[in-house]
């Protein structure tokens, strides 16, 4: 490709820019703008001091701004005050959802782009959330189900099901479950799915308050006991992803060089299924349906630290928290008395990054 | 000037789609929507004519509705109130159980779960349609009130919840027409529409003695009667939903000598707030207003009430700390034929001592 001089306007923006422009397309092109096991660990621990800032930033900012001291006391000088009652069972326990939710559906998509080796692919694309969303919906209307720990199970069940479903419908025909394939099927089953939903909560009134959680996802329900009751799932599925890593990698090459490379195609994407449904399906279960992190953190964590899933995944596990507590504190403090869920917010800020991802258009080769 | 001439063009002619009626209605809606303060119901009495604004759009006396549509719950039990219940083609929406004064007239009447298509409601051939909240009258419904008028159905709006203009929701209610008197006055100018002034009279009359006793054991409890904050919302996509400053439950609240905890949220009838604001406006009282089926009692909030009272970081809230959080139903907080009970019964729970 012959390239011209630049244009005036790129010619008279500011050096650092350009050069960080550069930097970048490079880097979204290839690479990864860090290289060497050195500066790709150095920036991972820096990202995790990042995390802890926005997990700090968390505890303190909500309807009442509190001090470090304030949250200390909470735990170590506890006088049952309105503070303490805050912190301990509300800001805390969000703080740590929020980083569970994070961390499933960053490792998340990393899985389902890898699996299919779909660029677009998110959690999202194997039904995961329509599944969620149906089998929640059903509960809390045909059932009565109405605590948050009744229905949880129900939108396990869903995206499990689902996942399943496709990976059924994907696999049909010649040449097995095809990343096409599996993302033609995902895309139908889905929208099979959200018309059902559709259909039950358009004609149930009393259960459409509770949906709207399930619809645009919120952490604003969380508890410690949905915490405690979604980390096995969570950690269970974290295991199996950094299993599956070298195998992503190899994958990655195309599936005659995998095999010849003897990776078990459809044992690697079953498995991968597996663990997308156990991470996806429980932060969905914990706090509906949040969209965009699993799909643009992944590219984000291969723009920085290039095309090895070894680096892709833990650098998408921190990065997605991290993410999802800056749009968390955001929805608290814009929109003030209501909050904003942070299933809007995180649309409203991966958005713009994913569109310039995309039209870089150098996302293939996964 | 123009606003004093323009409340004072009263009509005798029917509606049908003449132009001439038309461009009057428009000029009359255009005057009194820049005079600000829309007229909530009509001062019929004063110019001697055959028509009564509601929310600004003219409803004539002189012929009684045969076929009537009402939408929502305090709709269809105004709609009984008034002794209309066998003119009555078709109900819609209930929040909960009518009440038991109403249970038989209503179990023959045809029901829809929520509000029909516009299609829907024209096939019962209405003409007129009674709403007890603003949202029936919006393009997503049956569309503007103007657009069924068009068609030769006429239409009211309960008058505490008159949006700013033909077509809108709630985000536009005056909050000096949330008041009983605006129901009072709604009963009676449906009354003359109906052509049942007696009864509207008598549930005028029953109304007024109950929130009278309230309102004297109030004033004879004297300067010592503290007037509780209290809360009327439930829990909702993780936080509470509240009936904030511009619900007619603010007007049932102060009737009861109490003073809604979310008063200064004005923005909307409803509002969701997070659990930490809930903390800090630590109301002394809380209602949980389950909704929304033709089945719901009170005894359906049990599972909220009991949400809120073991919720861990509610615990120092004064309403959850002494044991305040009762049950209570959506259909409740809503203006109409119910509201003179329910205050009642909010005064009786809130100030026990005054009603031994």
């Amino acid at each position: 490709m012959t390239t011209q001089s630049p244009s005036p306007v790129v010619a008279a923006a500011p050096p650092v820019w350009s050069r960080f422009r550069s930097w970048f397309t490079a880097a979204v092109q290839g690479q990864g703008l860090l290289s060497g096991t050195r500066s790709r660990s150095a920036g991972l621990l820096g990202t995790v001091l990042v995390l802890a800032a926005t997990m700090l930033m968390s505890l303190l900012i909500g309807h009442e701004r509190l001090t470090v001291d304030e949250v200390h006391a909470a735990y170590f000088a506890y006088t049952g005050s309105d503070t303490d009652l805050v912190v301990l069972h509300l800001r805390v326990p969000r703080t740590l959802v929020a980083l569970a939710v994070g961390v499933s559906l960053g490792a998340a998509g990393v899985l389902v782009q890898g699996v299919t080796r779909n660029p677009l692919g998110g959690p999202g694309i194997l039904g995961i959330n329509a599944g969620a969303s149906l089998a929640t919906v059903l509960a809390i209307s045909v059932l009565g189900v109405t605590a948050v720990l009744g229905y949880v199970w129900f939108a396990f069940a869903g995206a499990a099901l689902a996942a399943v479903a496709v990976y059924a419908v994907g696999s049909t025909g010649g040449g097995g479950a095809t990343p096409v394939k599996l993302a033609l099927a995902g895309a139908a089953v889905t929208a099979l799915l959200g018309s059902v939903t559709s259909a039950i909560i358009l004609r149930d009134r009393a259960s459409l308050d509770e949906y709207r959680f399930w619809v645009v996802g919120s952490l604003g329900g969380a508890d410690g006991a949905m915490l405690a009751e979604a980390s096995p799932f969570i950690a269970v599925g974290l295991v199996l992803a950094f299993a599956l890593t070298r195998s992503l990698n190899a994958l990655a090459t195309g599936d005659d060089l995998a095999r010849s490379l003897g990776v078990r195609l459809g044992r690697v994407r079953a498995l991968g299924g597996v663990a997308v449904v156990l991470l996806a399906g429980t932060a969905t279960a914990a706090a509906g349906p949040i969209g965009f992190v699993g799909l643009a953190v992944p590219h984000v964590a291969r723009a920085i630290a290039g095309p090895d899933y070894r680096w892709i995944l833990p650098w998408s596990a921190v990065l997605a928290p991290a993410l999802l507590l800056v749009a968390d504190v955001l929805g608290r403090v814009v929109a003030r008395p209501e909050e904003l869920q942070v299933g809007i917010v995180t649309a409203l800020v991966g958005a713009p990054v994913f569109i310039y991802l995309i039209r870089r258009k150098r996302l293939a080769g996964l | 000037m123009v606003c004093l001439t323009s409340r004072n063009t009263r009509r005798t002619t029917r509606f049908g789609a003449s132009h001439v009626t038309l461009s009057v209605l428009i000029t009359l809606a255009l005057t009194a929507s820049a005079c600000g303060v829309p007229d909530p119901s009509g001062d019929r009495e004063a110019t001697g004519t055959d028509h009564i604004l509601n929310c600004d759009i003219e409803v004539p006396v002189s012929d009684p509705p045969e076929r009537i549509f009402a939408a929502y719950q305090p709709a269809i039990e105004m709609a009984h109130a008034l002794g209309v219940g066998d003119r009555l083609v078709g109900t819609a929406y209930l929040d909960a159980e009518v009440l038991d004064e109403f249970t038989e007239a209503q179990q023959g009447r045809r029901y829809y779960e929520t509000l029909p298509s516009r299609e829907e409601l024209l096939s019962v051939e209405p003409d007129f349609v009674l709403s007890g909240f603003n949202g029936a009258f919006t393009d997503e419904n049956f569309g503007t009130r103007t657009s069924l008028r068009e068609i030769g159905i006429h239409s009211w709006i309960f008058s505490p919840l008159c949006p700013s203009e033909d077509g809108a929701g709630d985000e536009t209610i005056d909050p000096s027409t949330v008041t009983i008197e605006a129901v009072y006055e709604d009963l009676r100018d449906l009354g003359a529409v109906f052509g049942t002034e007696d009864a509207a009279e008598d549930v005028v009359a029953d109304m007024r003695r109950t929130i009278g006793e309230v309102t004297e054991a109030l004033e004879a409890g004297g300067d010592d009667v503290r007037h509780p904050s209290v809360m009327i919302g439930r829990p909702d996509s993780g936080g509470f939903r509240v009936a904030a400053g511009p619900d007619f439950s603010s007007e049932i609240l102060s009737l009861a000598g109490g003073r809604n905890a979310f008063a200064h949220l004005d923005s909307k009838r409803n509002v969701n707030i997070s659990t930490e604001e809930l903390i800090e406006r630590d109301p002394e009282h809380i209602f949980v207003d389950v909704c929304c089926d033709a089945g719901m009692t009170p005894a359906d909030a049990a599972d909220d009430v009991e949400a809120v009272l073991s919720n861990p970081a509610l615990a120092n809230v004064t309403a959850v700390a002494e044991g305040n959080v009762h049950e209570f139903t959506f259909a409740n907080r809503s203006a109409g034929v119910r509201s003179a009970t329910v205050v009642a019964g909010i005064a009786e729970t809130i100030h026990p001592e005054l009603f031994e």
